[in-house]
């Protein structure tokens, strides 16, 4: 018998998904805007850059490394594991990479932070998502130090029975997949809005 | 998870939720207990003292403004002794005028009204009464509160720069907002204002995410959510309304600080200021933008804000009545229902607060539907708070007066809300006094109130079982009952003939010139309403180290779970196991019992004797 | 000095307060707290019904008292005003008697039921009869205002009716004033842009010089005059921030907005004269005020509005200069300086 009687799903998570809908809620605001703006009219179109395209291929690898890297760590493989984690990293500061590429190229196609406000939405919500996604790194590199430190082996004979070991390694793949959906979805939003 | 240091050693069984595995006793520092304290408790208490603070700043300029509106042609020395430039020779420049009204608007509405009430009770009464040992996330919980502190800190930064602080509304509405040259508080000031709702707003968030995990997932044994207090239903769906809204808030803010500091155009456009077009550093043009899209997104947020400070207070108040008219809260289910509707339409009505902006007409109509249609849940409400007086046992204990106090001021100033719903009256009314005294009734007293209510009926547990004075609560609260009013009813008689809000003088125009009186009339009851608070300021924080001591664990006859902790519950509320619930928390006077606890089981019920008294009511 | 005794002597009395409260906390516990809880359930009881009592006598006698200022107990001075009127005491009537209501009989409650410890509660938890009846009056009294409300909204808010002529005025709004701009004998606004601005060369507004409709186009000067019984179509725009353009006593109001033009069409039916018979007030005038937060000076954005009989107005745009006429008049007067510079008449 557990005191929490009707938890079903661990706190933590629920708490995590709650928050991911709150992003859900700010990036719908952020492009319904740009639709809301967009239908006003005075609205300069341009084609979106291909580098996004690539960028969008990346984040999907690095998701995949993450869901290589779970389930090496769930089969008690740990190098897997950390190779895994390791990737999932290289592949987002790749798509980082790939973002400030893209807005290079925007810049030399003519279209400006500053511009027509059809540009302006563009740098700004890829900019939110690339910080939502920096945060994820961090949270990433935390993880891939904590699975580097030794554990006592007494102790870690003891959490094989704790049902959460994981948690911390779920957490931080829930909010990684998210970040990438939400590109995913960004990508389409543009794509179809810009041409 | 931290430190789980609870202060009962005995306990040490084994059903505890996997979270706890890591039980540790670790010696608790005067930091760690009080200041970067994750008990739930000493957070609740962080909100508390630091929302009164701000309480006491935020009437204090509405003091000050209304001294320059009921007595135009009068200096008062004391001003320029206070604020120095900003009141030459005692009269209040008319700039620093809106930056009190401004910051007057902010304050009350975010940092007392939202996390003051709701941070103060969500974080106090959510473990307590749906029996956990603290939040799903503590250190979120703390955090929530030290982002609080940040914002706070910053805005009282802006208070004393150069340049003044925002002095644009609390909507902070663009283009006025954006730009530095249009009014001396769009420069430094708004930027710190900006970033103070920034932080403010990750606050709610990391708090509000918490409570939902909190409530869905860690009741105890036999807390089913039907049988939960309808303080914690309100909760609830406060978290929810400020999870989905506040992050669009954010958005407005990060858009307004493009506009701002980038150049960017989203919501300026074709603007000659000062002599000269506006133009970005490239020496663009700023084309483009819409500063209705700005009142969208604010008041996607703004809008549920009301709700969010009025929800806690409902909850609060439907708590209270019950417990001291010892009568179940009538229509309990009914009561939820229209908590969940007032929040599923509270997120269908932003643009009635733009009904006169630009905005189509044909929007408009359709937000009037929904606008009016709120009216049926807030009546179902009223109407149940009075079914549940009728035929009651009424002990008029402090939090009692607050809570009859509150439901007259929210019939009183929803009822207004009907005639400002109605765009084709809006037209008349729209920024006139008439919106002032009707928000000020129905959200900023009514909330004060079942704040006041939280405040007196769970102060023994929010202060190690110390009670506060009953005689100057009293007295607190006919001042400032009969106070609300004389300050805001006359200002629907201002709103009538059409005198528009945010006037620094009303000498300019005829048909706002001509009310002297009534202006003197609300100036005083303000300042007699802002020093009757020092009634209660007195007796909070004497109460809180040198109060009467409660000497029953269950003062006012509760039936909820949170007085089944200790006098002074320690870190994870009960010693040993959380007792387990049988029923809901309303069983007052049921079966010739007057109170019913919720841990009380059927066989349990067979031992006590029923006081059977003649007759019931 | 006077505010320092001031506050002293408040925070004696509240001293003073504190001290009796602490004493008459103690004096309940000597008299038996059962005895001290019931007198005081008794006078918050009474002092409820008091409230009650008074506070309606009060309300509904100071509503009396102010009355004559209430812009909707006048005679409505633009047409739609009169719809508008009928609105309003359609809402009171609904809202009045539910105001007098649950005051009541929730201090009526609160008086009849104080605690008396012989009885007990009536337990009573649910009545979903109940509920559904005071769920179903309001949702039709609602449905009933939301349908008058839309309908009166979408007409005033709606075209000019087709068979009417309309007077097309513009208004502009800067910090801190209001600019009315009248269409001149062709009826028809000229273009106008920001872009265009230019106050130094006598372009204060940004008026298309290229645009013919521009050249009969003038700005009222000192008070704006509009006639009686025609509609007028209020172009309103801004320059700067946002204002709101506020007619009191004609139910107008509507935001200015940079960058997008807005509009209110009304008709005024009472003339600046009228009103003044009949309110009786001889210096009465119609004010034309600004209604959104625009800076420091928001509270003083003032301009007088006449509305006088259609011959009148007339009259009074006779006497108006167009501003490109000004224009053109000191340019040929430069020109007579400075021969050499033919260039600005040459472009009119």
């Amino acid at each position: 018998m557990a005191e929490y009687y009707y938890s079903k799903i661990h706190p933590k998570k629920f708490a995590l998904w709650l928050g991911l809908g709150s992003i859900i809620m700010m990036f719908a605001g952020l492009t319904s805007a740009y639709i809301v703006r967009q239908a006003a009219g005075d609205w300069v179109f341009y084609k979106i850059p291909e580098v996004f395209t690539y960028s969008t291929i990346v984040i999907v690898l690095s998701s995949l490394m993450m869901i290589l890297s779970i389930r090496a760590a769930k089969q008690g493989n740990k190098s897997l594991h950390r190779l895994g984690l390791l990737g999932t990293i290289l592949f987002g500061f790749v798509f980082t990479l790939l973002q400030f590429r893209g807005w290079d190229q925007l810049t030399e196609i003519g279209v400006r932070l500053t511009g027509n406000p059809s540009g302006s939405f563009l740098y700004l919500i890829s900019g939110i998502h690339l910080a939502h996604l920096l945060g994820g790194i961090l949270v990433l590199l935390i993880v891939f130090i904590k699975s580097l430190i030794k554990k006592d082996p007494v102790k870690e004979i003891l959490e094989t029975s704790n049902p959460d070991r994981f948690l911390g390694l779920e957490l931080a793949s829930t909010y990684w997949h998210f970040v990438g959906v939400l590109w995913i979805y960004l990508f389409c939003f543009f794509y179809y809005n810009t041409i | 998870m931290a430190s789980t240091d609870i202060n009962v050693g005995t306990h040490t069984h084994d059903d505890h939720h996997h979270d706890h595995h890591d039980d540790h006793h670790e010696e608790l520092n005067f930091f760690t207990k009080y200041v970067f304290s994750q008990d739930h408790k000493i957070i609740a208490r962080q909100f508390l003292v630091t929302g009164v603070l701000w309480a006491v700043i935020g009437v204090a300029f509405s003091v000050l403004f209304r001294l320059q509106l009921g007595w135009p042609d009068e200096s008062f020395p004391i001003l320029e002794t206070l604020l120095g430039g900003w009141a030459e020779g005692g009269k209040l420049d008319p700039e620093f005028y809106y930056a009190l009204v401004t910051m007057h608007g902010t304050i009350m509405v975010f940092f007392v009204l939202t996390a003051g009430l709701s941070g103060t009770f969500s974080n106090l009464l959510i473990p307590l009464q749906i029996g956990a040992r603290d939040m799903a996330s503590p250190f979120m919980n703390m955090l929530s509160y030290w982002f609080f502190f940040i914002a706070g800190v910053i805005m009282l930064i802006s208070l004393f720069i150069q340049t003044g602080p925002a002095s644009g509304g609390w909507t902070a509405y663009p283009p006025l907002s954006a730009l530095p040259t249009a009014s001396s508080g769009s420069g430094l000031g708004m930027t710190l204002w900006l970033a103070s709702m920034s932080m403010f707003v990750v606050s709610s968030l990391l708090g509000g995410l918490n409570y939902v995990a909190t409530i869905l997932n860690m009741r105890t044994k036999g807390m089913t959510m039907m049988r939960l207090p309808l303080t914690i239903w309100a909760f609830f769906f406060t978290a929810v309304l400020g999870v989905l809204s506040f992050p669009v808030l954010l958005s407005a803010c990060i858009l307004l600080i493009f506009d701002r500091h980038m150049g960017t155009s989203f919501y300026l456009s074709d603007i000659w200021i000062q002599g000269e077009l506006l133009t970005n550093s490239a020496g663009e043009i700023i084309e483009g933008g819409s500063p209705i899209l700005y009142q969208h997104l604010f008041w996607f947020l703004g809008h549920p804000e009301v709700y969010i400070v009025i929800l806690p207070a409902m909850g609060i108040v439907s708590h209270v009545m019950a417990t001291n008219a010892k009568k179940p809260v009538f229509g309990y289910h009914a009561m939820v229902y229209s908590i969940m509707a007032i929040t599923v339409l509270g997120f269908l009505v932003w643009a009635h607060h733009m009904f006169l902006s630009g905005m189509n007409p044909f929007a408009g109509s359709v937000f009037t539907l929904f606008t009016l249609l709120i009216a049926v849940p807030s009546a179902v409400k009223v109407f149940n708070w009075i079914t549940t007086l009728w035929k009651g046992n009424i002990n008029f204990t402090p939090a009692m007066m607050f809570s009859i106090g509150f439901v007259s001021l929210f019939i009183s100033g929803g009822l207004t809300g009907i005639v400002l719903g109605n765009p084709a009256l809006d037209i008349g009314y729209h920024d006139t006094y008439y919106v002032i005294a009707h928000f000020h009734i129905v959200m900023a007293m009514a909330a004060g109130f079942g704040m006041f209510a939280g405040i007196y009926h769970w102060f023994p547990k929010l202060f190690n079982g110390r009670m506060m004075n009953a005689n100057m609560a009293y007295l607190h609260f006919w001042v400032t009952f009969i106070g609300s009013y004389c300050i805001f009813w006359p200002m629907h008689y201002l709103g009538e003939a059409g005198v528009p809000r945010r006037y620094f003088s009303f000498s300019e125009f005829d048909f706002a010139n001509g009310f002297a009186d009534l202006n003197i009339f609300i100036s005083v009851a303000a300042i007699v309403v802002f020093f009757a608070q020092f009634l209660f300021i007195i007796n909070f924080f004497y109460s809180i180290f040198a109060g009467k001591k409660m000497e029953k664990l269950n003062p006012w006859g509760s039936n909820s779970l949170e007085w089944t902790t200790p006098i002074v519950p320690g870190h994870g509320n009960w010693v040993g196991k959380i007792p387990e619930v049988f029923r809901w928390p309303y069983d007052f006077s049921k079966d010739g019992h007057e109170i019913t606890p919720q841990t009380t089981s059927e066989k349990d019920l067979e031992d006590i004797p029923a006081v059977k008294r003649i007759p019931t009511r | 000095m006077y505010s320092l005794i001031g506050i002293l002597a408040v925070a004696l009395l509240i001293l003073i307060l504190f001290q009796l409260a602490k004493a008459g906390e103690y004096l309940g516990l000597l008299k038996g707290e059962k005895e001290a809880n019931d007198r005081n359930n008794q006078v918050q009881a009474t002092l409820f019904l008091g409230t009650l009592v008074f506070g309606m006598i009060g309300i509904f006698w100071s509503a009396w008292y102010y009355s004559d200022a209430f812009l909707f107990l006048r005679t409505p001075a633009s047409e739609h005003g009169g719809a508008v009127k009928n609105m309003y005491f359609w809402t009171l009537g609904a809202i009045l008697p539910i105001f007098v209501l649950t005051h009541a009989l929730l201090f009526g409650f609160a008086y009849i039921y104080k605690k008396d410890d012989s009885k007990l509660s009536f337990y009573y938890p649910e009545n979903n009869k109940l509920e559904l009846i005071w769920m179903a009056v309001p949702a039709v009294v609602m449905v009933f205002l939301v349908l008058e409300g839309m309908r009166n909204w979408l007409k005033i808010m709606g075209p000019v009716p087709e068979d009417r002529t309309v007077l097309v005025i513009e208004a502009t709004a800067q910090q801190f004033k209001w600019d009315l701009r009248f269409s001149g004998l062709d009826g028809k606004l000229g273009g106008k842009s920001v872009q265009l601005m230019d106050p130094e060369n006598g372009n204060p507004w940004g008026q298309d010089w290229d645009d013919k409709a521009n050249y009969d186009d003038f700005f009222a000067k000192d008070s704006i005059v509009l006639p009686v019984n025609v509609p007028v179509l209020v172009k309103i725009n801004s320059l700067d921030v946002l204002h709101s353009f506020y007619l009191p006593d004609f139910q107008v109001k509507m935001d200015a907005v940079p960058g997008i033009p807005t509009q209110f069409w009304f008709t005024p039916i009472k003339t600046t004269e009228q009103r003044r018979v009949e309110l009786n007030q001889p210096d009465y005038n119609y004010e034309l005020a600004c209604a959104e937060l625009c800076g420091k000076a928001h509270f003083n954005m003032r301009r007088e509005l006449f509305i006088v009989e259609q011959d009148q107005y007339e009259d009074w745009v006779k006497r108006q200069e167009p501003l490109y006429k000004t224009l053109k008049a000191s340019a040929s007067l430069e020109e007579e300086v400075e021969e050499s510079d033919e260039t600005i008449a040459a472009e009119y």
